[in-house]
């Protein structure tokens, strides 16, 4: 044996080891079905965070697996099918996009507060479990905040019957589709976006001046924000 | 082989054949509330309940009761329930099901909803509620491998209780129809003298065809034919 395969070959079992401890998985991009649901009158504008395009999460459990849950462009699928199909007409801006030369009633900017989930180790069952905090802030045609509104989502999958990965795939997706189910019963409720509809002013440049929350029970549930930075990976 | 033979045999691999699988105990039980009955064409949906309301139902186990509630010559036409999940969304979500029969009403009045059912002949939706869990447990099981060999020496044992409830909906009524529940458990052993003996109680399983048989009967409703 030479002495580049003496080292080589402990290097690779330890490594083979190392990577024993931690576990990825990769969401396909998200599709969500066509509601049964009437379309809001609203001409919408959608615009999303960067890192709605390349969602990272990782978690460390228990001090001994690193799990790590890529959703890729699942966030931005999952806002554009459904204001697609909620809004009367919606259109996507980029980030270089000016919203003042675009003839929309409204603004919809969503984030994610925080995103978690838990092990079958952790919960002491055979479930994976995901939650999603999103925020949507909506702002007028005068560019001037009007709700904001926090967004909790749960979604839970067993490991009975398909392998942990696919588990954790399946419940970030329910996650997901647990948020759409909200948004589509509670939006209007919530954020009275019908009531922009044609309003007659331009739309100006979103100026951040917070309103404050409203008093629906999801803002209890959104108090502990977790940090961005772990969000974007 | 002479019958002679067979009649002495056949005792012996009986009694084998018992041996070889733990012990299962089953109940299963219905209540009516109304008449029940399927026509050609029409369907049955099988949904657990909603984990938001801490139902820990098996996808397995529903996929065990659509395989065999459909199979047979007295098979049902079965929807999968993801299909029909897809195909009503966002109503029959976790968050967003109904939890009662007086919610139906409301539910079929919405865009599309009565439409989408009569489209895929949906007569009943069969709600499952329960899960299969470990109640008990014990005994003590090594093994040991060496450079001449290894083998396993001890007894371990466990017992799995599956208890799961099933509601069935009448979608022409919109009314309940009734329930039909399960009650299985099993003991399972391990004995190990070098080699392990495994004697698996098929808990979960028993419990899928029993109550996939009494719903099979409660709604074709063979009492009355």
């Amino acid at each position: 044996m030479t002495l580049t395969s003496r080292i080589a070959l402990p290097g690779i079992l330890l490594a083979g080891l190392l990577s024993g401890c931690s576990s990825s998985v990769t969401l396909q991009a998200l599709t969500i079905p066509s509601p049964l649901t009437e379309k809001i009158p609203v001409s919408v504008g959608l615009r999303m965070p960067a890192n709605f395009h390349n969602f990272v999460h990782e978690e460390q459990v228990y001090g001994r697996d690193v799990w790590s849950i890529d959703l890729g462009s699942s966030h931005a699928a999952l806002f554009t099918q459904l204001f697609k199909h909620m809004f009367r007409q919606l259109t996507v801006l980029e980030a270089d996009d000016d919203p003042k030369l675009l003839n929309i009633d409204a603004l919809i900017e969503p984030s994610v507060d925080g995103f978690e989930f838990s092990v079958p180790n952790q919960s002491k069952t055979d479930a994976f479990a995901v939650w999603i905090r999103y925020r949507l802030k909506v702002y007028d045609s005068g560019g001037t905040l009007v709700s904001n509104w926090p967004v909790s989502s749960y979604g839970k999958s067993q490991t009975a019957s398909v392998s942990n990965s696919e588990a954790l795939q399946r419940a970030a997706i329910l996650a997901m589709r647990d948020a759409a189910a909200l948004m589509i019963m509670k939006l209007d409720e919530v954020t009275q976006i019908s009531s922009l509809a044609d309003a007659p002013a331009p739309v100006a440049a979103p100026t951040l001046v917070p309103i404050p929350e409203t008093n629906d029970e999801d803002d209890v549930q959104a108090v502990a924000v977790e940090g961005q930075d772990d969000e974007t990976g | 082989m002479k019958q002679a033979e067979i009649l002495t045999k056949a005792p012996i691999l009986a009694l084998l054949a018992l041996t070889l699988t733990g012990c299962v105990t089953s109940r299963v039980e219905d209540a009516r509330e109304g008449l029940t009955g399927i026509s050609e064409g029409e369907s049955v949906v099988i949904m657990a309940k909603s984990y938001h309301l801490g139902n820990e139902t098996e996808e397995k186990y529903i996929k065990c009761i659509e395989n065999a509630l459909g199979r047979g010559s007295k098979g049902l036409r079965v929807i999968p329930h993801r299909q029909f999940v897809d195909s009503l969304f966002p109503w029959f979500e976790p968050r967003t099901a109904p939890a009662e029969t007086k919610n139906l009403p409301q539910l079929m009045e919405r865009p599309g909803v009565a439409d989408s059912i009569a489209r895929q002949g949906v007569r009943y939706i069969i709600w499952l509620d329960g899960d299969t869990e470990r109640v008990a447990g014990g005994g003590s099981l090594s093994c040991a491998a060496g450079p001449g060999g290894g083998g396993c020496f001890g007894f371990a044992w466990w017992q799995n209780d599956a208890d799961y409830n099933a509601s069935v909906w009448d979608l022409e009524g919109l009314e309940s129809a009734g329930t039909v529940s399960t009650d299985v458990s099993g003991t399972s052993f391990l004995p190990a003298l070098v080699v392990p003996l495994p004697l698996i109680a098929r808990t979960q399983s028993k419990a899928c065809k029993s109550l996939a048989t009494q719903l099979r009967s409660f709604i074709i409703n063979e009492e009355a034919v």
